[in-house]
């Protein structure tokens, strides 16, 4: 009997077996499932998502707050729909949440930086926008609304939803998606000045701008000579930023600081007209315009991003409108102001270094290129204390009383903002110098784009060293403005450029100096 | 060796040769099969009749020449078809439909003709399942827009605006249209005429090679005008004159050319990227429109297509489409051509009881768009033709804009162009506008 039942049990045995492999998968799935269900909830999240009122901004946000009653939950959007890599994605994202769990800080990120369009697609899924949003074209959608979908269908491989729709997710009470009409109107009851500075003998001074309470200071740089361009051993040097030329300068005056939003917005309040014209061409104006400048259209949205005005700089302009502020500026005070050459702008940020900063310090020891750096932190110390750079600048720009000057006096030259310069762009304009030495050079005589200089507030410190080069991208940074033509005056992709002025010595100096004599 | 081994090889063997010969006959079958249909080439139904099925009433928006026209197409594509309500401008034109339609027995109740520039929405407010947009084309955005709005299947005459805001406007509602399941037919009849699909099939399927160039022309006389009447004030004038003014027309590349420019965008499956164009006006008598047009539009990768559009009495006259291929060329409408000049292929068109061809397609495509249209509604086959019209609407535009300021145009420009042609609000008084013919680039100054 017992030997039957044995036989039966032997017989069943592979069933048995089965039957309980089955029943353990389906209990491990069971579990795997209830893990990923829990992982998943808004409150999981928010158990570690502490920072920056993640949890109150998405609550205020029309994700939460809406008439339809719906809530769009965390992974939601920051994870893929299920069947688009969305268990790929949770343990991507999970795994560094748990590294950065167990071994930073959260204190330590800088929140706010990750708040634009670029971090927020890294951690956002235009996938996940589209499965619930499937009809961008709702029959109440306004005609704004229609042209702008109508533009992001066009350009689905450049564009994400949240090139528009940045704060859907987290509520910013700063945030403006409107056409800023106002912008940089304020009451002021200041001293308001009646005359410029008058310039006497070639030593710093303070600009006034008549007409307005504005003051800027400018800072006398001597005449002499550098050797522009970077040496073949420096780190991240670019092919670019070479061969070296040696460069004789004279001398100019240049502002202490980028020009700030108080100095911009003068200009901007002074000449704003109300709308685009259709001719933007400066030869088809009428000889009546000519000596009239016409300034800046009103911005689109916030473009001081909502990180404040007064003496931070100003940003978003574009080249066009940089230059016509300088012209600006030089009708008002009755002096020489424009852009600095790539040559004036690097003599200038040397402040007569050669090393790849004018302090001390190599590249690789303050950049976060190099994985060691990344893993083991670096000390920045001297390098914080004189350039606003992505490491300590809180992903936005900060004002100049922030860092100390450079030997010249000059405050910012390697961060905060990246500054126009007036040469045209080209990787190979130093090697076009024909002469050994190079008298004022002001860059090659044609090109597309323009010198840009200077790292800014959201570069790496490889990109702040003083040889560095950069220009213009006018199409990408045009590239969400919905306009046609696009705007001559802002920039609707790139708010990292400004500008700093420099002022032409004039030979009305030389001759009072001589008096002086 | 085992017996086993061997027939497991001979079974590989056998089994290996079966696949090579299954692989080759598939691919055969596949190759033979591999002429495009009808549906994968987006072609219409080509029923000579709509199928039954519930009623269908429809309104009329546009009630001239071509609305009336267009409404007695509507009708005669199928059973159960109504019309039951007619919106225009003008008390005249709803009278004159009316006493047309009363010659087919139909009678419209004055509670159902709508007269005045808000007469289209209160015709769409009222119960009706169709209605056929036959204004003049600078109104037809936003009557397409409430159209969708009221859910209402739609007809509309080409062109379908005369400015890029309103093309914006009615790529967005077809958009709106689609998700809504509104059907959409627009009169390109040429897309619904049986010779030409014929054709294009023929072409799609290799017929002339790639193709490389074509031409587009639309040279005839002088169309109709009106002189102004002594108590017309300036919209009654320019409305009842319509063809003539560019706000309200778009001029006539737009008008009449639309028909070869839609064509070519058809054959080669894309739209030109940019243009260069000319035109001038020497022999109109009203009006601020040019009376020829000479465009070269750029559709990339050395594709190119010249367009004349011209309206002039006694010139070399003549409509039609050639495109030429790799390996041949055609006309588009009914013949493709070896490279030699001899005849490839050619529609058959029906015969008549003398076994002679009749020239011309068994059903026209006036009537076949609304075959397909109320096909369309009854069979759920959706159908929704805005968005292209509307971008070979944007096609002709962009030649016009070239022509009128001699500049180069591309398309990402036009496309986001805010050129809104019209005055900003429609009242029938004296409108305060100015009317300078265009005057390509600028004076030499000496």
């Amino acid at each position: 009997m017992a030997n039957k039942i044995k036989n039966k049990i032997g017989k069943y045995k592979f069933h048995f077996v089965l039957l309980l492999g089955v029943t353990i998968a389906y209990l491990l799935q069971f579990a795997a499932n209830k893990a990923v269900e829990y992982t998943s909830t808004d409150k999981y999240c928010f158990s570690c998502h502490l920072h920056d009122h993640a949890e109150e901004s998405w609550r205020f946000s029309p994700h939460v707050n809406n008439k339809g009653g719906i809530i769009v939950h965390c992974v939601d959007c920051h994870l893929p729909p299920k069947g688009s890599g969305h268990l790929l994605a949770k343990a991507k994202h999970g795994s560094k949440d748990l590294y950065g769990m167990l071994f930073k800080d959260s204190t330590d990120f800088n929140w706010a930086s990750k708040r634009n369009a670029t971090k927020a697609n890294e951690f956002t899924y235009q996938e996940s926008c589209l499965k619930c949003h499937s009809n961008l074209f709702p029959t109440s959608l306004s005609v704004k609304g229609e042209d702008s979908h109508l533009y992001y269908e066009a350009n689905k491989n450049e564009l994400t939803c949240l090139n528009c729709h940045l704060h859907v997710g987290h509520y910013n009470p700063n945030a403006l998606h409107a056409s800023n009409v106002d912008f940089g109107l304020e009451d002021t009851n200041k001293e308001i000045y009646t005359d410029a500075h008058e310039i006497t003998s070639f030593k710093n001074f303070t600009e006034k701008i008549p007409g307005t309470s504005v003051s800027f200071d400018m800072v006398a740089v001597p005449a002499g000579e550098f050797k522009i361009g970077s040496p073949k051993g420096e780190d991240y040097r670019k092919k670019s930023e070479g061969p070296v030329k040696n460069v004789k300068i004279s001398r100019f005056f240049m502002a202490k600081i980028e020009v700030s939003w108080n100095e911009y917005l003068a200009f901007f309040n002074e000449t704003a007209s109300e709308g685009r014209k259709e001719t933007t061409d400066e030869n088809d104006k009428k000889e009546s315009e000519v000596d009239v400048i016409s300034g800046a259209t009103p911005p689109w949205g916030a473009p001081d991003q909502g990180w404040g005005k007064g003496i931070r700089p100003a940003i978003t302009m574009s080249y066009h409108a940089a230059e016509v502020y300088c012209k600006w500026l030089s009708q008002v005070t009755g002096k020489k102001y424009r852009l600095p050459t790539e040559a004036e702008w690097e003599y200038a940020a040397r402040g007569g270094k050669t090393s790849p900063y004018f302090f001390e310090g190599e590249p690789s020891n303050y950049s976060n290129k190099s994985t060691w750096n990344k893993i083991f932190g670096q000390d920045t110390s001297v390098i914080a204390r004189y350039v606003i750079y992505d490491a300590n600048s809180e992903g936005k720009t900060q004002t100049p009383n922030m860092v100390k000057e450079n030997p010249f006096g000059l405050v910012n030259m390697l961060g905060n903002v990246s500054e126009f310069c007036s040469d045209w762009y080209s990787p190979k304009a130093y090697a076009q110098y024909k002469t050994k030495t190079i008298i004022d050079p002001k860059g090659p005589a044609k090109g597309k784009e323009h010198v840009v200089r200077g790292g800014a507030f959201n570069s790496d410190a490889s990109a702040v060293r003083s040889a560095a080069r950069d220009y213009t991208q006018t199409k990408k940074w045009l590239k969400t403005d919905p306009q046609m033509p696009k705007s001559i005056w802002w920039y609707s992709d790139c708010v990292h450029v400004g500008f700093r002025v420099v002022c032409e010595v004039d030979s009305e100096i030389s001759k009072k100096e001589l008096v002086k004599e | 060796m085992s017996k086993k081994e061997v027939s497991r090889r001979n079974f590989i063997r056998k089994t290996a040769t079966a696949t090579v010969f299954g692989a080759i006959g598939m691919s055969a079958i596949l190759s033979s099969c591999s002429k495009k249909s009808q549906k994968e080439l987006g072609l219409p139904p080509l029923l000579d009749k709509a199928p039954k099925g519930k009623k269908l009433k429809a309104g009329l928006v546009g009630c001239g020449h071509r609305g009336t026209g267009a409404l007695l197409n509507f009708l005669s594509s199928g059973y159960g078809l109504e019309v039951v309500a007619l919106a225009d401008v003008f008390e005249d034109k709803v009278e004159a439909c009316r006493t047309r339609l009363k010659k087919y027995k139909i009678e419209l109740d004055d509670d159902k003709c709508f007269v005045g520039f808000d007469a289209y929405e209160r015709l769409m407010e009222s119960d009706i399942d169709v209605v056929l947009l036959a204004t003049p084309p600078h109104f037809r955005p936003d009557h397409f827009k409430k159209a969708v709005e009221q859910k209402k299947h739609v007809f509309m005459e080409k062109p379908v605006a005369v400015d890029p805001v309103g093309i914006r406007s009615v790529i967005a509602s077809a958009k709106k249209a689609e998700v809504l399941g509104l059907n959409v037919v627009t009169g390109t009849q040429r897309r619904h005429q049986r010779d030409y699909i014929a054709t294009y099939e023929q072409v799609a399927n290799g017929a002339i090679g790639d193709i490389v160039a074509a031409k587009a022309f639309w040279n005839q006389e002088h169309v109709w005008f009106r002189r102004r009447e002594d108590e017309w004030t300036d919209m009654e004038y320019m409305l009842r004159n319509w063809n003539n003014f560019c706000w309200l027309c778009g001029d006539h590349i737009l008008d009449t050319h639309i028909h070869n420019i839609d064509i070519i965008n058809w054959f080669t499956g894309k739209h030109p990227i940019s243009a260069v164009g000319y035109g001038g006006r020497h022999r109109r008598v009203t009006g601020d429109q040019y009376d020829f047009f000479s465009i070269d539009f750029d559709y990339g990768n050395g594709l190119f297509s010249h367009s004349m559009s011209r309206q002039i009495d006694n010139c070399a006259n003549a409509t039609g489409e050639l495109i030429v291929g790799t390996e041949g060329y055609t006309n588009c409408k009914n013949t493709i051509y070896n490279l030699d000049g001899s005849i490839k292929w050619q529609y058959e068109y029906p015969k008549d009881k003398e076994g002679k061809s009749t020239n011309v397609v068994k059903i026209p495509p006036y009537i076949q768009e609304h075959i397909h249209l109320v096909t369309a509604i009854r069979t759920n086959e959706y159908v929704n033709e805005a968005e292209r019209t509307a971008l070979s609407t944007l096609t002709a535009i962009m030649g016009r804009e070239s022509a009128y300021s001699g500049k180069k145009i591309k398309w990402e420009e036009i496309m986001k162009s805010e050129l809104k042609l019209g005055p900003k609000e429609y009242t029938m008084g004296d409108v305060d506008m100015e009317f300078e013919v265009p005057i390509p680039g600028t004076a030499i100054k000496s």
